[in-house]
């Protein structure tokens, strides 16, 4: 049986097989590319700047960090001010929460059989659309990040509008998504006593409990995360046992006969990115007390995933009072990016999870550029023998409704799958 | 009873997607919702599923286009120019958002065969549109900005003519040149051309690509987000709006002995080149300066 999937940025099909009536097997397939890869090639290695963000209309500027930083690593010696890494954080942290509301309002709560609450969705992110808009000029598709820091030189006033945004977004989530301080809500250690407050987020998480949904969407356990910032931390973890050694050269890309989407793993294995692995890797007491109880499910992705607005929302309070105006947003690179002939690399976690960018540059122009996306980590279109995550996470549900649910639980974008 | 709305149906082709979330940052969705109804949008709810629209008879008003198109392209299961011409043949008008669906934009270099916008390849006129050309606006920009979405179909819904240029975009957004309007203009008039990026002050015109003099848009008119445009947070302007976009080599001005090889609209080389004699030949303190200096 085969089942469009769609409004995914994209559409994607899931073809599934029943066996005894519970699904025993469902194959992923996305139905276009773009080949921006091949776009880059033959490229000045700047020009990267501004077509990567177009793989993608929700996650561009994570797609412009990754590039930038593919490209700083060319170099052998690069100065980058403080200013300019805690600027090019806080506007990555703003497209984060901003890619979560959408998810949340858009995405996952009509699928739970509530009324699509399309401003609930539009009013927050648009605050931190603004916010990135202030410091980088416009949202989506900036390229105010370039090789040796940024390029706006943003004011003591600009900072103080963007801490408004942060408030009022903040606002929004405590009169929203959970009837609570945010503060007491970051402290909560306990999902329980999360859920016996009242707002969208403990009403939709109760709706899955009743409906005795809790344990669906397991997969692997299996966790991983590459990005690395003054947040988020490096490492994976395997049914909470976690290590931190990981290295970008072991995550390998295979094709896919059946699908545009290449598949990701990293030794030989599948592992799950985004906000549950984040909070895994970075030991959330809510999260990790979910888990306990409700292990890699659905319901433990979509609280991950909500934590993390007003957890980066009040990191990045904490990063604009580390913001020292007095440094140079940019320095200028002591070799032009023309004189370079290099490979280089980057992780960062983006809104999905961990995105890699890696490029190959001879004398400042691109010969080769590979990206690897989180959905294609999360997405992958294993074989029977060897599931991808999310076919991991469909195996035995009773129903395809439940199977879409479980699929766009990993915060599924087409788009970027098929670059 | 049958809803008054005006039926949209946004189709999307060969895209990133970034004309879908501009629009999401429409500041009045609110009161847009109560005019016009999606029958079918990327990520807002609609009536129908694709499958519907592909193979259901459904009334619509006004069909909106973002990403390339191409005869290659399918989506789900259904020739894109299949589904465009389904609904050109009914809807009041044909609203292209984006450059790749004006003119074919980044993705017309996608592995896609003869990747084009509507009516355009680049400025090149295309044949295999032709007979819906007459209803089409080309909203171009990468993305577009989602004022110019939001009014040009507001115009549509109160029946009032949209003047439009060669290219079939409304004059109202596109007359104007992205650099009108751009806070770094002083340093352009009187050619202060030692900008560097990180910068409050200079002009991107002279050493680092900015587009802006020789590009149609309203970027520093109507603001993006509301705050800002990018010329004005330091950032060259790429030519989005432009069939010729993307042009490459973002970050630096091509030059012709010294001379900018693309100069503002209407500007004559001989013009460009006496003004330019004139503005060296002075010097003015207070923008050679940093603009907090005392």
């Amino acid at each position: 049986m085969i089942k469009l999937i769609e409004k995914i940025e994209g559409e994607a099909k899931l073809n599934f097989s029943f066996e005894k009536g519970l699904i025993d097997f469902v194959e992923i397939e996305f139905l276009s590319t773009r080949n921006i890869e091949k776009i880059l090639q033959n490229k000045n290695a700047l020009d990267a700047l501004v077509i990567t963000p177009r793989v993608c209309g929700i996650c561009n500027h994570a797609h412009l960090m990754a590039s930038v930083q593919a490209l700083e690593s060319c170099y052998e010696e690069l100065e980058l001010s403080n200013r300019a890494k805690i600027t090019r954080e806080l506007t990555l942290n703003f497209e984060i929460i901003h890619n979560h509301f959408k998810w949340f309002y858009l995405t996952i709560m009509p699928l739970m059989g509530y009324k699509q609450y399309l401003l609930k969705a539009t009013q927050p992110s648009q605050l931190m659309a603004k916010a990135i808009a202030t410091i980088a000029g416009q949202y989506p598709h900036t390229s105010y990040s370039i090789v040796g820091g940024v390029v706006s030189d943003i004011g003591m006033m600009d900072l103080i509008k963007v801490e408004n945004y942060i408030d009022k977004t903040l606002k929004f989530f405590e009169q929203n998504l959970v009837y609570a301080k945010s503060d007491e809500f970051l402290e909560c250690n306990n999902s329980n006593k999360l859920l016996s407050k009242e707002g969208d987020l403990p009403n939709l998480v109760n709706k899955i409990k009743d409906n005795g949904w809790s344990n669906v969407g397991k997969s692997y356990d299996r966790f991983i995360a590459f990005g690395e910032n003054s947040y988020f931390k490096k490492g994976k973890s395997i049914k909470t046992r976690l290590t931190t050694n990981i290295y970008i050269d072991k995550v390998q890309e295979a094709s896919n006969i059946n699908s545009y989407a290449k598949n990701v793993l990293y030794k030989e294995r599948y592992y799950e990115v985004g906000p549950l692995s984040r909070a895994m890797i970075n030991k959330t007491p809510l999260i990790k007390d979910s888990h306990r109880k409700y292990g890699d499910s659905i319901l433990s992705r979509i609280l991950a995933r909500v934590c993390e607005i007003p957890q980066l929302l009040n990191h990045s309070k904490k990063l604009i009072k580390q913001l020292d105006l007095s440094e140079p947003s940019y320095i200028k690179p002591k070799i032009d990016i023309s004189d370079i002939t290099a490979l280089g690399s980057s992780a960062i976690e983006a809104s999905r999870g961990t995105l890699i960018h890696k490029v190959n540059i001879k004398n400042g122009i691109i010969q080769k550029y590979d990206i690897i996306t989180p959905t294609q980590w999360n997405l992958a279109n294993g074989t029977k023998e060897s599931l991808g995550v999310s076919q991991k996470a469909m195996i035995g549900l009773e129903n395809t409704q439940l199977a879409e649910l479980s699929f766009k639980s990993f915060d599924v974008c087409s788009v970027c799958t098929t670059h | 009873m049958l809803s008054k709305k005006l039926k949209i149906l946004w189709l999307t082709a060969i895209t990133c997607n970034g004309n879908t979330h501009s629009f999401l940052n429409y500041p009045h969705l609110d009161i847009f919702m109560d005019t016009f109804e999606f029958i079918y949008h990327p990520s807002i709810d609609s009536a129908y599923t694709l499958n519907d629209i592909i193979n259901k008879e459904i009334a619509c008003d006004i069909l909106i286009i973002e990403g390339s198109i191409s005869t290659e392209y399918i989506k789900a299961d259904a020739p894109i120019v299949d589904i465009i011409n389904k609904y050109a043949s009914k809807v009041q008008k044909i609203v292209t958002v984006g450059t790749c669906a004006s003119f074919g934009g980044m993705f017309r270099e996608s592995d896609y065969k003869d990747t084009t916008g509507l009516h355009f390849d680049k400025e090149r006129p295309t044949s295999l549109f032709e007979h819906i050309k007459e209803k089409t606006i080309s909203l171009s920009g990468c993305p577009v900005h989602p004022d110019i979405i939001a009014n040009t179909l507001y115009s549509i819904e109160k029946k009032r003519a949209i003047e439009l240029d060669s290219l079939l975009r409304p004059k109202e957004f596109f007359a104007y040149t992205v650099h009108n309007g751009c806070t770094r203009n002083e340093y352009f008039e009187y050619k202060i051309d030692n900008h560097q990026f990180g910068k409050k002050e200079g002009c991107m015109f002279y050493d680092h690509g900015c587009h802006a003099p020789y590009t149609h848009g309203s970027c520093n008119k109507i603001l993006w987000n509301e705050v800002n445009s990018k010329t004005r947070a330091g950032l060259s302007c790429m030519g989005c709006t432009e069939p010729t976009f993307p042009k490459g080599d973002f970050f630096h001005t091509k030059k012709n002995m010294g001379i900018p090889q693309y100069l503002p609209f209407g500007v004559a080389k001989r013009t460009y080149l006496t003004l330019a004699g004139i503005t060296k030949a002075f010097h003015i303190k207070r923008l050679e300066e940093d603009l907090f200096d005392d």
